[in-house]
């Protein structure tokens, strides 16, 4: 079972926001009513009506204002915490067929905070109302049927792909053989450990705080924590080869 | 209760859909038939058209409901238009709501013609029929006014001088085709779509 992945390359993203929308087109999410917060991030974060959300990160190197965008979405983890953190079994289930991690109805009778908390990528959001938590489920309908995600169809640069896994790992290496070139910090992220690999084209951190899963960034106390450390574990020697 | 073969099918569709779906809650709100299978055949028909919102001219697929609303459903990229080859902007992807509005609350369609009189202060609520009586009547007077049949050489031109249309941002490729063949049958010659302006 290798199922399907997803490669989003980083060095290709104008940061248009289409696969934004297009999410929310598919899945007929309502619009928010959001404040300018001084960044064109809108909607400034996730929310339960909000699955995918396009992150801007400002920063200067070497005196030059550089600007770096993450699509951000779940990662689809090969093992996912969040499954680990809930006590139903279908609360969240994971589709044998594409990999998939998605949230059932079920998950409205879980402890939010220890799914989100448990979460490397901070990603679920709950609605206050019926309780239910969601995220991003790959368009598994979309998928099943042959079609590829919303935010995948949409993408007009060619950042977001979508195939069997095998077939994304080995874009995967091609692309970022390519953007070596230009860019010679540039890496995958935790392409071992989840199904949305990301190619950055410098550090991950000046992208987003969230880019990679990181045991140092989760509260102390939470259920199942050594889970957690144990995920970002595997992925410690690919993230000292590529540096 | 009579029931068509088309109709008994659906009914039918639904029910197991429904039925396969209540126990597992694969869609986070239920719904009669799941998004995907509401894209069928059976359940919408599917156009083509092009986008509104610039002068790219990106293609789309749209779905409609054959049975309730019987309004779109899904509006997304065309994948086999040689343009845009399925992709869309932000402000593309987000052309579903240009006819239905956000998900969830009700169409924003105007229901009613806000006008205010000439040196008025006053907005007054005025129903449609009442406001296209009145365009069409400041139509016909001001082309009745401004029509000129042949110009300053003499040669024949027939067309209407004193009017011009600005905008029609929002239309899409048919409806501009129709406003176009409506706006040239009053023989209007200044005409600018918002994609180029």
């Amino acid at each position: 079972m290798s199922g399907k992945s997803f490669l989003v390359d980083l060095t290709k993203c104008t940061a248009c926001r289409g696969c934004q929308i297009a999410c929310k087109q598919w899945k007929k999410l309502p619009g928010e009513k959001t404040k300018n917060t001084g960044t064109h991030q809108n909607p400034p974060d996730f929310s339960y009506n909000t699955l995918r959300v396009v992150r801007f990160s400002e920063k200067e190197i070497d005196g030059q204002m550089q600007w770096f965008f993450t699509p951000d979405q779940c990662r689809h983890c090969l093992e996912a915490p969040c499954k680990t953190a809930t006590n139903d079994p279908e609360a969240i289930l994971i589709d044998e067929q594409t990999g998939a991690v998605v949230y059932t109805a079920k998950t409205a009778k879980e402890d939010f905070e220890t799914v989100r908390g448990i979460c490397p990528y901070d990603v679920p959001r709950m609605d206050k109302k019926t309780k239910l938590i969601s995220k991003c489920d790959m368009c598994n309908d979309r998928v099943k049927a042959g079609k590829r995600p919303a935010c995948v169809t949409s993408c007009p640069t060619g950042t977001m792909n979508f195939g069997d896994r095998d077939d994304m790992l080995k874009l995967a290496e091609k692309r970022l053989a390519e953007a070596k070139k230009k860019h010679p910090k540039a890496q995958l992220i935790d392409a071992e450990s989840v199904r949305v690999i990301f190619l950055t084209a410098n550090e991950p951190n000046l992208y987003s705080k969230t880019m990679m899963a990181d045991a140092s960034t989760s509260a102390p106390g939470q259920r199942l924590l050594n889970r957690q450390e144990f995920l970002a574990g595997i992925t410690t020697p690919l993230k000292n080869i590529l540096g | 209760m009579t029931l068509s073969r088309r109709g008994f099918l659906k009914l039918s569709a639904a029910a197991t859909l429904s039925t396969a779906f209540s126990g597992i809650g694969f869609a986070m709100k239920p719904a009669t038939v799941d998004r995907i299978t509401m894209l069928k055949p059976e359940w919408s028909k599917q156009t083509t058209t092009v986008c509104c919102y610039c002068a790219v001219g990106c293609g789309l697929i749209v779905n409609t409901a054959l049975a309730g609303t019987q309004r779109a459903i899904n509006i997304e990229g065309d994948p086999d238009h040689p343009i845009n080859e399925g992709a869309l902007c932000a402000k593309g992807a987000s052309i579903y709501q240009l006819a239905e509005g956000n998900p969830g609350q009700p169409n924003p369609r105007l229901t009613k013609v806000m006008y205010r009189k000439p040196y008025g202060t006053k907005w007054e609520a005025k129903s449609w029929d009442w406001a296209l009586e009145r365009i069409a009547k400041n139509i016909k007077r001001d082309r009745d006014a401004s029509f000129a049949t042949k110009n300053a050489k003499g040669q024949t031109v027939n067309r209407c001088e004193g009017l011009a249309s600005v905008g029609s941002a929002a239309m899409d490729n048919e409806e501009c085709w129709a406003y176009q063949a409506f706006l040239r049958s009053l023989g209007l010659t200044y005409i600018e779509h918002q994609a180029r302006i």
